[in-house]
Formats: structure tokens, sequence, C-alpha cells
């Protein structure tokens, strides 16, 4: 919680007589982050991948190249787990056979493709000289005459006739175009092929060398085209057939030879000498035992391993394992999607559990949409079991509720009042529940966002300024658990005494700076906020020179940035408003077909500020933690923790 | 008549804060945004450091909408 599980590291040395079971160990435990081993630095070599190792990943490329065909991919999912251990004898029998199958299947599939397209273009060309009254074979083959054959749209048999009167001209028209073949003199092509030139609108076509009547080609075409679309067809539910058949092999042999493959090729991250290995990587601390246990079983006792000592510089390589109550967990996400902690640093995911959340909540604030959220991300939920979207979704659940209660602060429901609207004590409009709003304690519900601008601005104020000094302080703590107190004071302290020396000094001076009243500079208040801010100041430029005082108008955009939660839940609002008032008062006193219009434009306005609820309130409420907060102690930059291992999904041994 | 026309230009004030204070943020984040989708496309690990780097003029829209508010509310 609030720190990366603790990690240490282990060496495991042993014979090279029980590699393998070692390999099968660590793999089935899927515990240990293996380091690298770098050979520069000792004797040792990098170890050679099991023999196996080709034949398995060429027989993982093969089968990965089916599995591309078909379009399966790893989302589907099979009934049952299929058994590992006769796994090896299936892949041998079936493998070469399956290939050989889908991709004869695929060639045919190509071939008629092919060919389809090729009628197609055909069809494509005679198309247009069907429109004329000629066969296909008096287009070529004189040596005394040129036909020009063409798409025109403007009459042309003047200009030819003045240039020759032996021609012979035919003309049709096709999809709106005029089409012509035109008939002259070899000696005469200079001057008519000039005279389509300058009829810009001349497009030449080669009739394709056939014969025959135009029309009876196309007649055999489409006969052809249909003959092979029926092909296709046979051919495409035929790969479908052998999909759905032999789905559960591939995907679980795709599996099990993935994981041979890891294993086969895991003696490359080892050192090696000629009869013993070495292996480092790095296990949650409290699992070191096990590991210690499991191993010395699986090997007869004829291994050695041991904890080593980190020193500073290796401690930057520590893999990062991400420890959160479970509720929290989904807030890795969005941890891990900025950067990834480092060892000594806080993880931030829980405290994003609570302000990310609370951010939504307070800028959506609205009961209907808060529902409506919750069975949105219910239902994408059950229908994507895992991943990052599954996850956004808890995220999206956890804010749904927290929209909820601001909704029932706020007292809107889609936008419409949910407790009475009174006005020196008379009421102006009924809410839903047609109750006035109660008290509690100083909070007099609803607390209605356009009445009340001025205390919510200087909520999110007061917000910004406590999420700001919460990054302040853990930075605080981070600086001073890597670098040191000095460095912490130096580095985060001095903006924290810049931070609320400021508000000292700016709150009892703020009737002055509107021109209401004169300032009085012996406020204690007021003097104790400037001298705070003198010495973090000073403090300031001591840890990071002068040019750092160009930093603190970036504070104050940071306080000021926490603005947007009014912003964007007014605005919300405001859209909410709209469309409610346009309906009510505007289309639904008109009656008949208004009234059914009426009710369209509340579902679309509705469904488009819902969507811009999900995407505004959520987006702004993470740039606060990445911009506003992270920045003032988050680093990231640790390296994830990826144990060598499987989670089987189709398999079992 | 005088509070009337106080009124509007305040109005016309606010609406330029935020107005124009966008027109700039989105001038400025333009070209910030696309090379950090670049930067992304190249490394997805850039993301939070480009996310960042491309919200940083928006801070000018914030004073902006800040001095609207207090336009519109305060004075």
């Amino acid at each position: 919680m609030l720190k990366p599980e603790k990690m240490t590291k282990v060496v495991v040395v042993g014979t090279k007589d029980v590699l393998e079971q070692t390999i099968e160990t660590l793999h089935r435990m899927n515990l240990f982050h293996i380091a690298d081993y770098d050979e520069s630095e000792s004797g040792f070599k990098i170890g050679k991948p099991h023999t196996i190792a080709s034949k398995l990943s060429e027989r993982l490329v093969t089968l990965r190249s089916i599995a591309n065909q078909l379009g399966l991919s790893e989302k589907s999912s099979i009934k049952g787990r299929v058994s590992a251990k006769e796994l090896p004898s299936v892949i041998e029998s079936k493998l070469s056979h399956l290939e050989e199958e889908v991709s004869s299947r695929q060639d045919a599939i190509r071939v008629a493709e092919t060919e389809l397209k090729t009628q197609q273009d055909l069809e494509d060309a005679i198309k247009p000289l069907a429109t004329l009254p000629l066969s296909l074979e008096d287009y070529t083959g004189y040596e005394s005459i040129r036909v020009f054959v063409g798409f025109i749209d403007n009459a042309i048999e003047d200009a030819i006739r003045a240039e020759t009167s032996q021609y012979e001209l035919y003309t049709g028209s096709f999809d709106g175009r005029g089409t012509i073949a035109l008939a002259v003199p070899v000696e005469k092509e200079a001057e008519i092929t000039k005279v389509l030139q300058d009829e810009s609108t001349f497009v030449e076509l080669k009739p394709p060398k056939l014969e025959g009547s135009p029309q009876s080609l196309l007649d055999g075409i489409k006969n052809k085209k249909e003959e092979l679309s029926t092909r296709l067809t046979g051919l495409e539910s035929e790969r479908e057939r052998i999909k759905t058949e032999y789905a559960e092999f591939i995907l679980s042999s795709e599996e099990y030879l993935t994981i041979e493959t890891q294993k086969a090729e895991a003696p490359l991250k080892f050192a090696t000498s000629e009869n013993s290995f070495v292996a480092e990587g790095w296990i949650p601390i409290d699992r070191y035992d096990d590991l210690g246990r499991r191993l010395s079983e699986s090997t007869g006792g004829k291994i050695y391993v041991s904890k080593l000592e980190v020193d500073e510089e290796e401690e930057k390589h520590v893999p990062i394992a991400l420890s959160n109550p479970k509720a929290a967990k989904p807030f890795e996400l969005l941890v891990n999607t900025f950067s990834t902690p480092k060892y000594k640093e806080i993880d931030p995911s829980l405290i994003l559990f609570i302000t990310f959340p609370l951010f939504y909540g307070l800028m959506l604030g609205d009961i209907g949409y808060g529902v409506l959220l919750i069975f949105l991300s219910w239902i994408i939920m059950s229908k994507v079991k895992s991943g990052g979207l599954h996850e956004l979704c808890i995220i999206l659940l956890y804010s749904a509720f927290s929209t909820i209660f601001f909704g029932i602060i706020y007292g809107e429901v889609f936008g419409l009042p949910l407790f009475n609207i009174v006005h020196h004590g008379v009421v102006e409009e009924y809410g839903i529940l047609a109750i006035n709003g109660p008290h509690i304690g100083m909070l007099h519900l609803p607390v209605h966002r356009f009445a009340a601008v001025q205390p919510l601005l200087a909520m999110t104020f007061v917000v910004g300024i406590l999420h700001v000094t919460l990054g302040l302080l853990i930075g605080f703590r981070n600086v001073g658990v890597e670098h040191g107190v000095k460095h912490a004071v130096l580095e985060k302290l001095c903006w924290l005494l810049i931070l609320f020396g400021g508000i000292m000094a700016i709150v009892p001076a703020m009737p002055a700076i509107m021109g209401s009243a004169t300032m009085n500079t012996q406020d204690p208040i007021f003097a104790g906020g400037i001298v705070l801010v003198i010495v973090g100041l000073i403090l300031l430029v001591k840890g990071e020179g002068p040019i750092a005082i160009m930093e603190i108008p970036t504070l104050l955009s940071n306080v000021f940035s926490y603005a947007r939660i009014l912003a964007i839940g007014l605005s919300s609002a405001g859209i909410a408003l709209a469309v409610n008032t346009i309906c009510k008062d505007v289309l639904f006193t008109q009656g008949g077909v208004f009234f059914a219009v009426g009710i369209l434009v509340l579902i679309i306005g509705h469904t488009i500020n819902l969507l811009l609820g999900i995407i505004g309130p959520g987006l702004h409420s993470l740039r606060l933690q990445y911009v506003e907060f992270f920045t003032k102690f988050y680093e990231g930059g640790g390296t994830e923790y990826d144990p060598f291992g499987f989670i089987r999904k189709y398999t079992e041994e | 008549m005088v509070e009337a026309e106080a009124a509007g230009l305040i109005a016309i004030g606010a609406g330029l804060a935020v107005g124009l204070t966008g027109i700039g943020a989105a001038i400025g984040e333009q070209s910030i945004g696309s090379a950090a989708i670049g930067v992304m496309a190249e490394d997805p690990g850039f993301f939070g450091k480009g996310l960042l780097m491309t919200v940083i003029p928006e801070s000018i829209v914030i004073f902006g909408l800040v001095v609207s508010l207090i336009l519109l509310f305060v004075f």
C-alpha cells in the first residue's frame, strides 16, 4: 500500500543436470523476474537455448500464421481446458495436415478473388462498348484505318466532316456520357487526333482484344462472376468450418508452444560455465522461502539459492510490483500509463482511488447521469471480463457513485432540480421530490451550482491547495528518502512555505485588492505570510538557483487550474438545463408533433451530454492528477515486474 | 442605462478573456500536441511526459476563466 512490493534479489546456482527442473519450477511459480546476464561482467558465458527451441519456435510461427489466416485472435474463448501432456503428440500429428488444409484453402480463395477482380475489370471495360453497335473484333486489325473509341460529351461530327469526308461514326450513351467509335483513314490520324484533343471532354478507351458482341460477352462475364462468387462463398464457409473445428487445437497449442519456447529459451538469460549455471533475478521478499523450498524439492536439494545484497546502483533496476488493496487496483492502470513508479517512490494508486472519483463527481454531479453511468459501466464490465477496458469501467463505476453523491448535494437529476427551489421563503419551482432541501450541519441542500458560483470557486481553490500540498508533502518524503532531508527542504519544503505564505499574504489583502477597503499592513497574518514567502524564496534560490524564481507562477496556475472543476461542472449542468428548457418551455407547450420532437431532443441532448460527461470530467480529473499532482512528487521510470512464467488460459498441466 | 452598459461591457470582457486565451492556448497546444503524438508513436512510454507538455499552455485559459468568473460574479 502506497509503496511498491518489497523485492529481493536472488541468485540460483546449480549444476547443468538440474537446469531443466529449475527452469520448469521457476516457470510454474511465475514469480522470478529474471535479470539478464551481462557477459562482460565475469568469466561466465550466456547460456545456450535448449536444442528443441528452434523447432518449437518454427512450429509456433506456423501456428500463428494459421491462426492469423483463420482470423482467430487471443480473445477467442474455448470451452474447458486442454491437457498440456497430450498436446505434443497431437501437434505432431495434426499441425502439418492443418497447415496444408488451411493454406490450400487460402490459395484457392486468393485465386478466386483474383479471377473475380479480372472479370470485374473486363466487365468495366466492355460495358461502355455495349452501347455501340459494333462487335469487339471490329475495333482492331486494320492497316489503312484508324479507329478512335472513347467518351465524349459534345457532338463532334461537323468538326470531323470539315477534316475529311471519309469517316464512319457510331455514337451511343453510357452512364450519362456520350460514347463514340470513329473510323478514319490512317493518313488523317494526326488531324483527327487534334480535333479530338481540342474537344476537351474526349477520353479514349482501349477495347479489349476479344471477339463477339459486347452484350454476349457481358452475359458470359456475368455467369462467370456468379460462379466465382459461389465458389468463394463455399471456400469461405469451409474456412469458417476449419476455424470452429480447430479453434481449440490452435489456441491451446499456441499457448503450449509459447510456454515451451519460453522455457527452452530461458538459458539465454542465465550465466553458464561448462557444468553449472547461475541465474539472477528478483522476487517479492515474502516469497523467498517458498522459492527456495520448491526449488530444492524439485532438484533433490542439488541447488543453491541465496539472497543478494543490493547496492544503490542496483536499486534502480528493481522491478516494480505495485501492491494495493483490491479496490484500488484498477487505479494502478492510470499510474502505469503515466509511468511506473521507482522502487523507493510512493505509489499514488491509493490516493487516486480517492481523488479521481472525487474530482469526477464534483465536476459531473448529477444523479441521473450517475445512475446511467453505473448501468453503462456494469454492462461493459459484464461483457469484457479483463484487461484495461474492464479496469477503466471499474474506475467509471466508482466515479458514478461519486457523481450521484454530489448530484444529491447539487440537487440535480438530468439538470432538473431534485429539491424545491426556494427564493426568500417562496417556492419558485417544485423539484422532483417536491420537498425543500434538508439542512445537514452548516450545509443547506441543494447547493445550486449557478447560484453559488463564488463559494464553489473558492472551494475549488481550497481543493487545489490541499491537493498540491499533499503532492508537495509526498514529494518531501520521496526526496528525503532518496537524497536526505536537506535536499527535501530545499526542493519541496520551500514550495510549501511559498504556497502557504502566499495564501496568508493574499487572503487578508483580498478586500484591498478588490478596492473595497484599505490595507492593514500591520496585520500579523499578512506579515507572517510575507516572511514565509521570503524564507521559501531564499531556500528555493539556494536549492535550485535564481532561475527557479521563474517557476513561481506555475504554483499559482496549478492552484487556479482547479477552477476547471467548477467550469466543467457548469458547462455540463448548462447543457442539461438548455436541453430541458427547450423541451419544457418551447416544445412540450405546443403539443402534438412537437411533443414527439421534444422527446427526441430530450433523448439526443442528454445522450450527447452524458458522452461529454464521460470524456470531459474523466480527462480533466486525470489531468489534475497527472499535471498538478504528480509533478510535485512523481518521477517514475521504474521497470514493471514481469515474472518468468505464464498464466494459462487454454491448457492445464 | 449606465448600469446596463457596464454589465454589458463586463460580459464582453469576460467573453474575451475566455475566448482569446482559448485561441492562444489552442495555437500553442497544436504544435506541442502533434510533436507529442509523434514521440508516442515511437515510444508509448512517453505518454505521461507528452501529456504534461501538451497541457502546459492550458494554464493560460484557466487564468482567462478565473478572470472572467471574477468579472461576472465578483464585480
